[in-house]
């Protein structure tokens, strides 16, 4: 679920630690070892959120809301504003399944759609609900170190494995220093053009970690258009029932 | 009978109500639409009328594994001049440990994204990608999962317009990553909109996976006849996504249904019914399309269209969607109908069969809530 992920750079091990002591260890991390810290801190056995999409686009502003359950592997979204209560999202690994609420029948989406605007957002399927680690997709390396709105940040490129499918094969992320959380990202295709950045606006220590509550996701192909995601409760390693990932549940 | 079983179901969700503490939550939620319909008759007059609907459905909490729907969906009929309704959801589910049992009113939609659908419980549920409100029924569906995602449910139902059960069994898989379903349906001769559609036992098999970067899928079905040989049909269809420089992407659906002639007003619903007649060949062959262009995140436009190969006639859909708030949306749809006297999808049809127009345009607002 790298969306619900994405909004999860959680700094929350370092955090507790002394500040210089951090600063001074993380400076002697490599690419490897900041990835792997933050997949660690973003990564959970379990993540119930309640979260609002607020798409912007020209002016207008469109907000749907949404309570996400994640594990390791798979994902579930439900939607709760009036225009698409009910409407579910199943994804199993690579494939994707939706529930239509008048129809009541389950229909597998085409893989194709994974990579595209998860209901009119700038977000995708993909971004939404993907649940694998940054470490299994991308090799890094440290590119720089830069502020990021006056915290200091490693910058890291990765570029994605041999083999493994990715929406995005460049990624170049600004993670903090002390709290391990990526504070922006910059997304490009293998063509090398810049598809789309992410910014975190506000970060929040929720049961000791650190979480981006509200971020914004601009696709960069587009004009005057962009996404903002805000999660309004979170809940760690929530009880999850058995066969709440199946087309069952979905009914 | 189904007076008296959905009246059983109404007390029963009273019962419920009654049931549920007064802290639990209970919403009301829906859309109301308004629009105008302009239709142009094959003498090129135009006639046009308002349509108004409320889709009202309550949503009432799980209540012990037990779950309460309650859905209904009014609008003005032009023909009567008054208001109507359509029940589409007023039913009971529980879910018991090995398998679902869900009782009244309900949905039975077995698609599998395909825009006609040669091989649904009912058939003429779906068509072009528009309800036509034949999918909901009076039944009884037990639904028993085996797994993640393979399932066996049995559905006994009791149609509007006959007397006898209809039944049907369906089974679901995945295998390869295709999502694989085979099914069986029985019904008796009823009349639907004047027309006869006799009885019949169908069998069908779907698929839907990927095959690359496209989304492919397909449907294999056989109609039992009772004294001869059945009659096969096949489809199949792919749809693809593809993103210009601008970041807008194209969706297209492209589709191909060949079955026999005498089957086609069950699965084209009994709005063609007229036109389907012994002029046409007896191996009909449908194509359909779908293009759909997102100019921006809230308004898309597209073109849906379906023509008969046999005889050149087609339906063709523009449409405009637009989402102006939050709860409110613009829609505008036109169809154009284009093909000779006597042929499916033309305008002129036999004397005392509904009367196709050239072409049709509806705008409206949607307000959802």
């Amino acid at each position: 679920m790298r969306k619900v992920k994405g909004l999860l750079l959680i700094g929350i091990i370092i955090s507790i630690l002394i500040t210089n002591f951090v600063v001074i260890t993380a400076a002697e991390l490599t690419a490897e070892e900041i990835i792997y810290q933050r997949d660690n801190n973003e990564y959970f056995d379990s993540v119930k959120i309640e979260a609002e999409m607020i798409i912007v686009s020209g002016g207008r502003k469109i907000t749907k809301t949404m309570v996400a359950l994640s594990d390791k592997k798979n994902s579930l979204v439900e939607f709760t504003n009036p225009q698409d209560r009910g409407t579910k999202f199943l994804k199993r690994e690579d494939d994707l399944w939706m529930f239509f609420p008048d129809a009541e029948g389950i229909v597998k989406i085409s893989g194709h759609m994974l990579n595209q605007g998860m209901m009119g957002s700038d977000f995708s399927y993909q971004d939404i609900m993907e649940s694998d680690k940054l470490t299994d997709l991308y090799d890094f390396k440290i590119i720089g170190e830069e502020e990021i709105d006056s915290r200091p940040c490693y910058v890291l490129e990765g570029v994605a494995r041999e083999s493994v499918k990715v929406s995005y094969y460049r990624r170049v992320s600004w993670i903090d220093k002390e709290r391990f959380i990526g504070l922006q990202e910059e997304l490009y295709a293998q063509s090398g053009k810049l598809l789309k950045e992410t910014k975190v606006k506000e970060v929040q220590e929720i049961e000791g970690r650190w979480i981006p509550v509200d971020s914004v996701m601009e696709n960069k192909l587009r004009k005057d258009t962009y996404t903002g995601f805000k999660i309004v409760q979170i809940d760690f390693n929530p009880e999850i029932p058995e066969g709440t990932f199946s087309l069952q549940n979905l009914r | 009978m189904k007076k008296y079983f959905s009246i059983a179901i109404l007390f029963i969700i009273l019962f419920l109500l009654g049931s549920i503490s007064i802290s639990a939550k209970v919403d009301i939620g829906g859309e109301l639409a308004a629009s105008l319909i302009s239709i142009i008759d094959n003498e090129g007059d135009i006639f046009a009328y308002p349509q108004e609907s409320l889709d009202l459905e309550l949503f009432l909490p799980a209540f012990n594994n037990t779950q309460a729907k309650f859905e209904i969906y009014l609008y003005n009929n032009p023909l009567s001049g008054g208001f109507d309704y359509l029940l589409k959801k007023l039913y009971l589910k529980h879910k018991f440990e090995k398998f679902h049992l869900t009782i009244g009113r309900q949905p039975i939609s077995w698609s599998f994204s395909s825009m006609l659908n040669p091989v649904d419980f009912s058939l003429g549920a779906m068509v072009m990608d528009e309800e036509t409100g034949a999918k909901y029924q009076d039944a009884i569906e037990g639904y028993m999962p085996l797994n993640w995602n393979t399932s066996i449910s049995v559905v006994a139902a009791l149609p509007e317009n006959s007397q006898d059960i209809k039944w049907g069994l369906r089974g679901r898989t995945v295998i390869e990553g295709y999502d694989l379903t085979l099914n069986y349906v029985q019904e008796s001769e009823q009349e639907v909109a004047g027309i006869f559609i006799p009885t019949s036992r169908r069998i069908g098999f779907t698929g839907k996976g990927d095959l690359g970067p496209l989304g492919v899928y397909g449907s294999l079905g056989y109609y039992f006849k009772a004294n001869e040989n059945g009659d096969f049909l096949y489809q199949i269809g792919s749809d693809y996504s593809y993103f210009f420089e601008a970041g807008n992407k194209v969706y297209l659906q492209l589709e191909y249904l060949s079955m026999k002639q005498e089957n086609l007003s069950s699965v084209l619903g009994p709005y063609f019914s007229g036109n389907i007649t012994n002029n046409l060949d007896n191996q009909i062959g449908l194509l359909l399309g779908l293009v759909n262009y997102e100019i921006n995140e809230f308004s898309q436009v597209s073109l849906m269209a379906i023509s008969s190969l046999n005889d050149g006639s087609m339906i063709i859909i523009p449409g405009y969607h637009n989402q102006l708030s939050n709860n409110l949306s613009f829609d505008l749809n036109i169809a154009i109908y284009s093909g000779k006297k006597g042929t499916l999808f033309g305008s002129n049809v036999l004397e005392g069969t509904q009367q196709i127009p050239e072409g049709m345009i509806e705008v409206g607002l949607t307000y959802s809530f």
